[in-house]
């Protein structure tokens, strides 16, 4: 008796997981393209417009999004758990052990070259750039006459500076802030990346100097003021789908046709106005990214 | 700001992936709990059927719980990666201490009267275990199975932050878009339905138990 | 194995990790104080009314089903949840909503035992001390509570080990504490510094038991020797 409750109960059981394993259709015949991003916003958006074009064509796709830094995501992508996701050129470039410039061709061929032995394509860079920004607001601007990163040596020993977690690690971030501008904070706040609680944590006067990144919408909404980069610390940092060259063989040339397309549309511009979007007016990403799409 | 909190939109507007992450959740879920089961239960009657090894059972799954379920699956990643085997692993390993408290009370329970009228009617050892003990037992071991699956359903919003997550996923998304209303919704919707999945499966592990054992009313955990 | 063990102690032993902000002394103070202070709140908040609702018997199911409504909540959740609220009411990151995420997890077992407890001691006890003339309060403090403390402090205890496991969480959300080794190595791939905060925690998180055991001893057979020597005098 007991015995045929439970099988019964098991087998709705298997049922129910059975129902939940159901997976996206797409037209195309193929492995489902999982699309990732870092944890930011734009990184996100990005990855949602690449997935959105990509649905269109009607390719199979699969999100997961906000997965975290570099050291996090770069493994995944190149043992198969992502497919697809935005890079940085000039950064990633970097952490492959290669020399950035401000020369977004030669970049870009130089990381072309660098990822490909570990199965990885970058395709077409985008005109959009998104370098690391340091910040502070108005008010610190005006009572020091801050205008170039430079100007904040005059401050040494006196401010607390705040960006993402992994910051104290990269040459573009606190190292080379460090190194080539000879900066000294009393502290580092690890906090996001770029993100909502890094710009919380400036507006409050918890952190005098933020790392937030300079095709943010915020930066113009709440008024703050970018330093200049005078010592050209920050390379070219253009934006390129960084895809897994099985992928690319799995489906040829359409699909970078669909990439493309959408490289070639996204300048600087479009990226701070579709970073003001979401960030400054609360759009809803996903909406953002089909709107921009449709008016490709 | 706390005004424009919830947006209705934004949750017509995301019904199926909504109901997919729901989906996904349930599954990272049972999938924890139904292993977690089955190597507690192993575990279980290993030290029933050897004492001594209670205590150090006890205390390796009692460990096992005490480290950040953040911690363990970062340790995890490396070796397993951004996978549902990470994932899994982890929320397995906070399954074991409740699931074997719960089935070794749950046996240790039925009383003694009755096991020696089974054995004097000519049960043997396995007879014993799977038609006297272990039903006798079961309101107390589902009572394990709720609170296991009820944590569980907690610990998998973690995984959002390797690439998994189920309703977590909205959860950080949220975390990025604070201060707009899609962003807060998320964390609402994440969060809400987090609530309603675990007191859905904790009626129906009450409805299994009494489906199960008609006789023996709803127990609390040990 | 061994080598990354040795890497382990390598980072313990290195002076840098001592001082200044994310220091191991500074982080473990953080850690400290909100496990403190969420565990202290939590059981003013939860003990005081579950103790009163438990003497009338009143509300029961109800409330216990509403406060274990509580336990369902995922602290990741929560805690991400109150950021928006604590930056609206002025309150900022960090440490506010952590606090109160940590809230949420500490009350629900608390609550519950208190009331459970107080609710399900010994009818006789109870009619023993009416009989000698105790008035309501006098015997809930007199005799319920210090009957139903066992219970009660345990679960302050499990609700102070797990507050300690949890508040790693608010690394996200800008805090700092134990949880700044395992979210920022994970950020860098930093397996050495994940797990020496994993080990810190647990580490933190064994001595809270071991204090709260204590604690345990220290109060409870006080309570239950003199209630129980009491009532027996009085009732021969």
């Amino acid at each position: 008796m007991l015995r045929n409750r439970a099988i019964v109960i098991l087998a709705v059981a298997v049922a129910l997981v059975a129902a939940a394993c159901s997976s996206d259709d797409g037209t195309i015949e193929g492995p489902t393209i999982k699309v990732g991003s870092a944890n930011f916003s734009e990184s996100a958006l990005v990855a949602e417009i690449y997935a959105q074009a990509l649905e269109t064509e009607g390719y199979s796709v699969d999100r997961k999004l906000n997965i975290g830094s570099r050291e996090i995501y770069k493994p995944a992508l190149e043992s198969g758990e992502l497919d697809l996701i935005p890079e940085y050129i000039g950064t990633m470039l970097t952490n492959l052990g290669g020399v950035a410039t401000s020369d977004s061709t030669s970049t870009h061929a130089a990381l072309q070259a660098a990822w490909e032995p570990m199965g990885i394509s970058v395709l077409d860079f985008a005109p959009a750039q998104d370098k690391n920004g340091i910040v502070v607001t108005k008010a610190t601007a005006n009572e020091f006459g801050l205008i170039t990163t430079s100007d904040l040596a005059a401050l040494n020993g006196t401010l607390v500076f705040g960006g993402p977690p992994e910051c104290p690690s990269r040459e573009f971030c606190l190292i080379g802030l460090t190194d080539l501008y000879g900066l000294d904070f009393t502290e580092f706040k690890p906090l996001d990346v770029g993100g909502p609680i890094t710009v919380a944590a400036l507006e409050s006067g918890e952190i005098h100097v933020a790392l937030l990144f300079t095709s943010s919408g915020v930066i113009l909404a709440k008024d703050f003021v970018l330093l200049d980069d005078d010592l050209g610390l920050q390379p070219a940092e253009n934006l390129a789908p960084a895809v897994r060259t099985e992928i690319l063989d799995a489906y040829g040339d359409r699909f970078e046709d669909v990439l493309r397309a959408v490289s070639v549309a996204l300048t600087t511009e479009e990226l701070i106005a579709l970073n003001k979007a979401v960030e400054v007016d609360g759009e809803d990403p996903d909406k953002v990214a089909a709107t921009w799409l449709e008016g490709l | 700001m706390i005004l424009a909190f919830f947006s209705w939109e934004w949750v017509f507007d995301h019904l199926d992936d909504i109901w997919d992450r729901t989906m996904e959740h349930l599954l990272l879920t049972v999938i924890a709990v139904f292993f977690g089961f089955l190597i507690s239960f192993g575990l279980s009657i290993t030290v029933l059927r050897n004492r001594r090894l209670f205590a150090p059972i006890t205390a390796f799954t009692g460990v096992l719980y005490t480290i950040p379920s953040l911690a363990l699956f970062a340790l995890l990643v490396p070796i397993t990666g951004l996978s549902v085997l990470t994932a899994e692993i982890g929320l397995i390993s906070y399954t074991l201490l409740i699931l074997v408290r719960n089935t070794v009370a749950g046996i240790d329970g039925v009383p003694m009267p009755v096991l020696e009228a089974a054995a004097g009617m000519g049960y043997t050892r396995r007879q014993l275990l799977w038609r006297v003990q272990l039903p006798l037992a079961l309101p107390v071991i589902i009572a394990g199975v709720r609170i296991a699956a009820v944590t569980t359903i907690g610990l998998v919003t973690v995984t959002a932050l390797i690439g998994q997550g189920g309703l977590g996923f909205f959860i950080l998304r949220g975390l990025s878009l604070l201060f707009s209303p899609v962003g807060t919704t998320q964390i609402v919707v994440g969060v809400v339905l987090s609530v309603v999945l675990a007191l859905v499966v904790d009626l129906a592990l009450v409805g299994t138990q009494r489906a199960l054992t008609p006789w023996a009313k709803a127990k609390e955990a040990v | 194995m061994i080598e990354f063990l040795g890497e382990v102690v390598a980072w313990f032993l290195d002076p840098a990790h001592w001082t200044g902000a994310n220091g191991i002394p500074n982080r473990v103070w953080e850690h400290v104080q909100i496990t403190v202070a969420a565990t202290s709140v939590a059981a003013l908040l939860a003990i005081l009314p579950a103790i009163v609702l438990g003497h009338r018997k009143q509300g029961g199911t109800l409330v216990v089903g509403a406060v274990n409504l509580f336990r369902a909540v995922p602290s990741f959740g929560i805690v991400v949840l109150a950021l928006p609220i604590t930056i609206g009411l002025g309150l900022g990151i960090g440490f506010w909503p952590t606090f109160l995420a940590l809230l949420f997890l500490a009350i629900p077992p608390m609550f519950i035992n208190s009331y459970t407890g107080v609710a399900g001691v010994d009818p006789d006890l109870i009619e023993a001390a009416r009989g000698v003339g105790m008035t309501d309060a006098q015997c809930l403090l007199g005799v319920e509570v210090p009957a139903a403390s066992p219970i009660i402090i345990a679960a302050v205890r499990v609700a102070a080990v797990q507050v300690v496991a949890t508040a790693t969480l608010g690394a996200i959300v800008g805090w700092g504490g134990l949880g700044r080794y395992i979210i920022d190595g994970f950020a860098i791939q930093d397996d050495v510094m994940v797990f020496a905060g994993a080990l810190l925690v647990a580490g933190l998180a064994l001595v809270t038991e071991g204090l709260m055991s204590a604690v345990e001893r220290w109060l409870v057979p006080k309570g239950l020797q003199t209630a129980g020597n009491e009532v027996a005098r009085i009732a021969v």
